[in-house]
């Protein structure tokens, strides 16, 4: 829906605007849809200057279409396969994490989706070298507990790096870079969520060559928090927010071949009813992957680290597979 | 900047008319100045102006701002972030297995909520917490101020004073038996008197009043920069009795959420939060689930959840983002919150028999 503005293309002047304008034209979308000779009878105009800068307009605005074939082999050098760091979870998501796609991780406060978050990240960082980016809208990222993951995960290596290179400090500063990789962002309003979004965008876009590197993975945790606040209630601005963010995290993992990783709550209908995930139907398109993380124990009273993950959506995978985690 | 319109903080009204006359891009707004916008949405000129300001703040403030400021985004590495927790202080609760299963106590710029039944602590351990928070650096402290939030009427002054009374001759006692210069100093300024003055007590009668009062605390917090602690006993109180709507009490309790963890990052302190418990009943039983709802339980990042286990009060941590889940008991005695002192024999032996992670009630239903 542009409007259509004096320099838009060569042979548009604002008296022509004027003149369209006055006709009730004011967007492109009504110039190309618009009966040309009417529009050259009512306003006056020369109609091959019109078929001209109709031909400019649509070759400016419209899509192309791609062959199948083509897009395959785009994808197929494109996208990469991240593991999670937990060989349960990655065969539920079928070896891991897509780039170019968005995974849900949904579950009750206490399921673990901060620490699986927190453990994908520290994968991620460690395993692959590569940049991750975290998003944290609830507060709950805490350092110290990705450093002890880090430090887990890098005690294999240890015995490695001792035998190798005799040096016991290697292990460290691999640790130390790790948590250099992972940029954390505070966010904890949609409008702040949608800025760092933008700024993302426009670094990534522009190809600076910063402390940022190759970017390859996006976490944010948790979308509801920053959502919730918004729906419900006789305004529908909640619901328009939520499809501009859904739209700003699928470019992303689109356009830059990012793995982008979504934490949500579960609610219930009632009291007695079963658990569904949270954001209604509208975001339940948005992920095109859905993992549920229950603890084993129904209550609160038993304490254990164990979790089971189940697949509720999977464009890979049949669903209902369950797997089990430990969050340790 | 290819910022959308749909994005960005404006007045859903003005949304509305941008995306009908065709804005899509902050830009193109920009490009517009604000008499071609009054003209082409028509709004009037002031309209016009400050809706422009908004745009002009959201796209270029950035740049300006990124040396630091609140108003920034808040990015920095993980570890950046490793480095200034491990320098962040705790607020100690005098009970030392709390504060081991806490990791070392209530920690700032996190929200931690307590949940219980009523009469299990949940109100001592707030008043606890705000004579601890005020304990100088020298003896392990971190030398803040308290906001008390009360919307039950629980606030007892004297008890207060007793709990202060007796965390002021506990750390006579300590600069006694260490004769260091600098904890007598401090004692100096940590009298009675000075405690009571520096926690500010707000009481809110309606869930309208707390949710002002939330909204005026970061300007209270921005005077009165030395507040480590903002605690709102009963959260669950006015949002729980005379609540027609549901979705609306969702949205409101959300929102309050939000607000109360960007007081907690941009202050640096802690908010602690005590809810009411409420019944579910499921298919056998009934179990004792934390007030509000399942969406209130992702507001905060740390849970505790007090229960009783025949006359012994314990504390299950439930959810934290760095501990793991464990269960202690703990003790309320005239000097406030402390730990169980070591039993004697046969109440050991009773208390091993009797699994203390069971609630008596659901053994009674098993037997």
């Amino acid at each position: 829906m542009v409007v259509l503005r004096a320099g838009l293309c060569p042979g548009l002047t604002e008296d022509m605007i004027q003149l369209l304008r006055a006709n009730g034209i004011r967007t492109v979308v009504d110039f190309v849809s618009s009966d040309l000779e009417d529009v050259a009878q009512k306003c006056s105009l020369s109609y091959k200057a019109l078929v001209a800068v109709r031909r400019v307009l649509l070759a400016q605005f419209s899509a192309f279409p791609a062959n199948g074939a083509d897009l395959y082999e785009e994808l197929k050098s494109s996208t990469a396969i991240l593991p999670t760091g937990s060989p349960s979870l990655d065969q539920l998501l079928d070896s891991g994490l897509y780039t170019g796609e968005v995974t849900e991780l949904m579950g009750a406060p206490g399921s673990g989706k901060t620490q699986v978050c927190l453990g994908i990240a520290a994968s991620v960082s460690l395993g692959l070298k590569q940049h991750v980016l975290f998003l944290d809208s609830t507060g709950g990222f805490t350092a110290s507990r990705l450093y002890q993951m880090l430090r887990a995960q890098t005690e294999d290596e240890e015995e490695q790096a001792r035998q190798v290179l005799g040096r016991l400090g290697l292990c460290f500063v691999l640790q130390l870079e790790a948590l250099q990789r992972i940029q954390v962002v505070r966010a904890f309003s949609i409008y702040e969520l949608l800025r760092a979004l933008q700024e993302l965008r426009d670094r990534l876009s522009q190809q600076v060559v910063s402390s940022m590197g190759p970017l390859k993975m996006v976490v944010l945790d948790s979308v509801s928090a920053v959502i919730y606040p918004l729906l419900g209630g006789r305004q529908s601005e909640g619901l328009a927010l939520m499809m501009q963010l859904s739209r700003e995290l699928k470019t992303l993992a689109r356009e830059f071949s990012l793995a982008v990783v979504v934490t949500n709550q579960v609610t219930r209908d009632s009291s007695t009813g079963p658990l569904k995930p949270a954001l209604g139907r509208s975001w339940s398109f948005v992920p095109s992957t859905r993992v549920l993380l229950e603890s084993r124990e129904g209550t609160w009273e038993k304490a254990t680290t164990q979790r089971a993950a189940s697949l509720a959506k999977s464009p890979r995978q049949p669903t209902g597979i369950q797997v089990e985690l430990d969050i340790g | 900047m290819q910022r959308e319109v749909g994005t960005l903080p404006l007045a859903p009204a003005l949304r509305a008319r941008l995306a009908a006359a065709g804005f899509q891009t902050a830009q193109e707004l920009l490009d517009t100045g604000p008499c071609g916008l009054s003209k082409e949405i028509g709004i009037s000129r002031e309209e016009a102006l400050e809706a422009l300001q908004v745009v002009r703040r959201e796209c270029h403030g950035n740049a300006a701002r990124t040396a630091g400021g609140s108003g920034a985004t808040r990015k920095c590495t993980a570890l950046e972030l490793l480095e200034e927790e491990q320098t962040q202080g705790f607020i100690i609760t005098f009970c030392s297995a709390l504060d081991n299963i806490l990791g070392g106590g209530v920690q700032l710029t996190k929200i931690t909520e307590i949940c219980g039944a009523p009469g299990v602590g949940k109100t001592q351990l707030c008043m606890q917490l705000a004579v601890d928070v005020q304990i100088p650096e020298c003896f392990g402290g971190v030398a803040g101020e308290a906001v008390f939030i009360d919307t039950e009427g629980s606030f007892m002054v004297d008890r207060v004073v007793d709990i202060a009374a007796a965390c002021v001759q506990h750390c006579h006692l300590i600069a006694e038996a260490q004769q260091e210069e600098d904890h007598r100093k401090a004692l100096e300024t940590f009298s009675l008197e000075n405690i009571l003055s520096h926690i500010y007590y707000f009481r809110c009668r309606d869930y309208t009043e707390l949710l002002a009062q939330v909204y005026l605390l970061p300007e209270f917090l921005s005077e009165h920069s030395k507040v480590r602690l903002v605690v709102i006993d009963g959260i669950a109180f006015p949002f729980r009795h005379d609540f027609e709507d549901l979705s609306l009490r969702t949205r409101l309790l959300n929102g309050l959420a939000q607000q109360l963890i960007i007081i907690a990052n941009d202050h640096k302190s802690a908010v602690v939060l005590t809810n009411q418990m409420t019944t579910r009943i499921g298919q056998s039983q009934s179990t004792l689930v934390p007030a509000l709802g399942e969406s209130w339980g992702h507001a905060a990042t740390v849970r505790l959840i007090f229960h009783w286990d025949n006359s012994q009060r314990l504390a299950t941590l439930y959810k934290s983002p760095s501990q793991k889940e464990s269960t202690i008991a703990y003790h309320i005695t005239c000097h406030g919150f402390r730990d169980v002192q070591p039993p004697a024999v046969t109440h050991s032996t009773e208390g091993t028999e009797l699994n203390p992670r069971k609630r008596p009630r659901t053994e009674e239903e098993r037997q």
